[in-house]
């Protein structure tokens, strides 16, 4: 395999599954060959009509006040750091389901004190991570359905080969919660015996939970566990919850995962599949799996072994795909027994041990999301590599939508200095949204998909993007809280269907690629009140000169139940504010157009303005170019944010304008989207000089600093 | 019309948000899945929900559920069939 790109290698792994915990309980329970899946265990969580449906759960996690999908997410980075003292720079986590069982938990008990719900958002699980292994870079959050684990890899491998990182901790983690047990029980795609991929006999999938993490390097390990040798990201923009009938992204996320490792399919020697035994997965796979081997490697899911645990299932399969290379096995297709004809591929119906060099693996979601990683021996020859220079990213067309209205409502009444903060009427979001297309997307998905036709339609371009890298805080709310809602009035008997596919967080970008045939990289980032500087850094990440133009948008909707319980910025008499912003961007220089860029992702430390000075170019550089600041400080850190804001301007001098911008837009996690558009419109106006720079700096927990500047 | 057929077009409106089609719009007898309407398997799915809830009446089935879901009339006869609340 000749690749040029910087080696990524596997220092470390950590895997937590129904199969066991750690790597020699996980290898032995393949070994045998048997199926961990069983009927879910009132310790979980009770239900009120039985018989319970079978589950793959992770027995004896250890007990703590964090939520269960945090613990198993520590469990495995523990067994990923042994030995390591060094803190990664980075860590990425792909998770669904966040703190959501607990959530679900208080729910029931009517808790009303918003402090208990401190652990709901999907960004805690990575924040709680950073904590334990001292990271005080990125902690990123991706939300991609049951792809995200191999998501948050491929993010990885993008950022140690670009050179943003030299050590990342990444992978996904899912706990079993009513959500995901009675929503894929409401579309039907769970089998009442249990997962038996591939089968002629075959009724759906099992639902389950654990975690996988992977420590990845560009630095060498003393005995590396393997490399990751490339990545495939594609979307069907097809339908929000069946696969493409023919494969087709699935498909190409292989052929890119195999072209980005510089390798090809005769090299692959096992396909470890995302087989989730519904009838229509396994099918449309197989399909792929045949257009690009004539004659395929074995192959098998292990999801009949293990469940599927969504978000986890990538980057447990990661981690088993590096175990298989160590150890010279390929586990079987447990739970098959007679392989369906149709299908035309033949799973392994025992365990081999033979040696393998390259592991094909791959995992899908809803939203037609797919993502394939090709895992292989670390003994690739340290070839000549060179990090890739990339043009800026430039912003071709740009929307927002605040309590004013659309763009230019909002940028209109924020030029006179005027309040901009509210909640849009429902109608005045979709009055150019096809209505048929729309009709079952509440609030969060009809914002999201009106800011993408709007900045396509601010471009002018007739082409939509490729790429969709969408950031949201808090996700579908409204299908949410619907969902849990109808579920408990019903007494656990009718949960919604329609509000269960809408309330995966990546519904919305799922939406937005369907609607512009988007079929390349598609990522939802969920980092809080970072949320849209989440999203930047993944395009940035991902965007190059084969693949340049994406939608970059962030997107919240205010929930009357739900945004003063979750966010700590709102309170039960916070006026209630929503909407959001972002861009068509294009990874190409375009002279005179305004570029965008994330300088600074940290977290919060002692130095952290020191270091934000430095990542914006020093004190001098500042003095000279920039010319105005937009400073994001939620509520929930008010008196952080000013402190952080105070140090900044004292220390580098500036006696510049500085606004607020929340106290414009009100309090919402993806506020930040919408000043990102202000920044651009201050430039483009000539507000501020042409030579000169607009910072975008959120303050709080983490610091981030987007420039904004004039090619 | 009969009742049930026509209560089934008001509640297909408001479980799909249809909100854009009359009751009087819908024939009964076109194809429901992949027509005009632009229903597809998970509206269907939330049909099963309603016709169970309302109506007490299962449809678990693939091959039922094709047959049952083919067109509006097809669905309103099986359920005079199968329900319980109706009989009662």
């Amino acid at each position: 395999m000749s690749n040029k790109k910087k080696p990524v290698y596997i220092a470390g792994i950590g895997i937590i599954s129904p199969l066991g915990c750690g790597v020699e309980a996980t290898q032995q329970t393949l070994q045998e060959n048997s199926s961990a899946i069983a009927p879910l265990h009132p310790d979980i969580f009770s239900i009120q009509n039985p018989p319970p449906l079978p589950v793959g759960q992770v027995a004896d996690l250890a007990d703590s006040p964090l939520p269960r999908t945090h613990r198993l997410t520590l469990a495995a980075a523990q067994q990923a750091m042994a030995g390591h003292s060094q803190p990664p720079d980075a860590v990425i986590i792909g998770t669904t389901t966040g703190g959501i069982l607990s959530t679900e938990e208080l729910l029931i008990e009517g808790e009303e004190d918003s402090e208990r719900y401190s652990h709901h958002g999907l960004s805690t699980v990575a924040e709680e991570l950073a904590a334990v292994v001292n990271c005080t870079g990125p902690a990123l959050t991706v939300s991609t359905a049951c792809s995200s684990g191999t998501v948050a890899i491929s993010m990885a491998l993008k950022m140690l080969q670009s050179g943003e990182a030299e050590w990342v901790l990444a992978g996904g983690a899912d706990s079993l919660c009513r959500l995901t047990y009675f929503g894929f029980h409401s579309l039907q795609l769970v089998d009442p015996e249990g997962s038996k991929p591939l089968d002629a006999d075959r009724k759906g999938m099992s639902v389950a939970e654990g975690a996988g993490m992977l420590l990845l390097s560009t630095i060498k390990p003393p005995h590396p566990l393997g490399q990751i040798l490339g990545s495939g990201l594609t979307c069907d923009a097809y339908h929000p919850a069946a696969p493409h009938p023919e494969g087709e992204g699935a498909f190409q996320a292989m052929r890119n995962a195999i072209n980005d490792a510089g390798s090809n399919a005769r090299e692959i020697d096992y396909i470890n599949l995302h087989g989730t035994g519904t009838p229509d997965n396994d099918l449309a796979e197989s399909k792929a799996i045949r257009a690009i081997f004539s004659n395929p490697p074995p192959l098998s899911s292990i999801k009949g072994a293990t469940g599927h645990s969504l978000a986890a299932s990538g980057a447990i399969e990661a981690a088993i795909a590096a175990i298989c290379i160590q150890q010279g096995f390929i586990p079987a297709n447990t739970g098959c027994t007679t392989p369906d004809p149709a299908l035309r591929v033949t799973p392994l119906l025992s365990p081999l041990n033979q040696p393998v060099s390259a592991v094909l693996s791959n995992s899908f979601g809803f939203g037609g999301n797919n993502a394939c990683l090709l895992i292989a021996k670390s003994d690739s020859p340290t070839a000549v590599y060179q990090e890739p220079e990339h043009a800026p990213l430039t912003i071709l067309g740009k929307a927002c939508i605040t309590g004013a209205g659309h763009t230019q409502a909002s940028l209109e009444t924020f030029s006179k200095l005027a309040v901009i903060g509210g909640v849009l009427d429902i109608k005045i979001i979709s009055e150019q949204l096809p209505a048929g297309k729309v009709r079952r997307l509440k609030r969060f998905s009809r914002i999201a998909l009106a800011l993408a036709a709007a900045a396509k339609e601010d471009s002018g371009l007739k082409e939509s993007p490729h790429s969709v890298f969408m950031g949201s805080g808090w996700g579908a709310l409204s299908e949410t809280y619907d969902f849990i809602d109808k579920l408990q009035s019903s007494d656990e008997k009718f949960p919604s269907p329609i509000d269960f596919v809408g309330s995966v967080h990546n519904s919305a970008a799922g939406q937005i690629a369907i609607l512009h045939e988007a079929t390349g990289a598609n990522i939802t980032s969920s980092g809080g009140d970072y949320s849209f500087e989440q999203a930047l850094l993944a395009a940035d990440s991902f965007l190059d000169e084969d693949s340049p133009s994406a939608f970059v948008l962030a997107a919240d909707e205010a929930h009357k139940q739900f945004s003063p319980l979750f966010d700590s910025s709102i309170s039960v008499d916070t006026p209630l504010a929503d909407g959001g912003g972002g861009f068509y961007l294009t990874r190409q220089a375009v002279p005179r157009r305004i570029s965008v860029q994330l300088k600074c992702y940290r977290k919060e430390t002692g130095t952290i303005i020191d270091t934000l000075i430095a990542d914006l170019g020093g004190k001098e550089s500042l003095q000279t170019h920039c010319k105005m600041i937009l400073a994001g400080i939620p509520a929930a850190v008010a008196h952080l944010g000013e402190e952080q804001l105070d140090s900044f301007m004292q220390k580098t001098g500036l006696d510049i304008p500085v606004i607020h911008y929340r106290m414009f837009t009100g309090e919402f996690a993806s506020a930040s989207g919408v000043a990102a558009v202000m920044a651009t419109q201050l430039l483009e106006d000539g507000v501020v000089d042409f030579d000169k720079t607009v910072l975008v700096l959120g303050f709080g927990k983490y610091v981030t600093a987007m420039e904004f500047a004039r090619q | 019309m009969d009742t049930l057929t026509n209560d089934l077009k008001k509640k297909l409106i408001e479980v799909l948000n249809l909100s854009d089609v009359t009751p009087e719009e819908i024939d009964e007898n076109e194809q429901l899945v992949g027509g005009d309407l632009g229903i597809d398997s998970i509206d269907v799915l939330e049909m099963v929900v309603m016709v169970e809830k309302d109506y007490g009446v299962v449809i678990n089935n693939k091959d039922i559920g094709e047959k049952v879901f083919s067109t509006l009339a097809a669905l309103s006869a099986y359920i005079r069939e199968n329900s319980p609340k109706l009989s009662s």
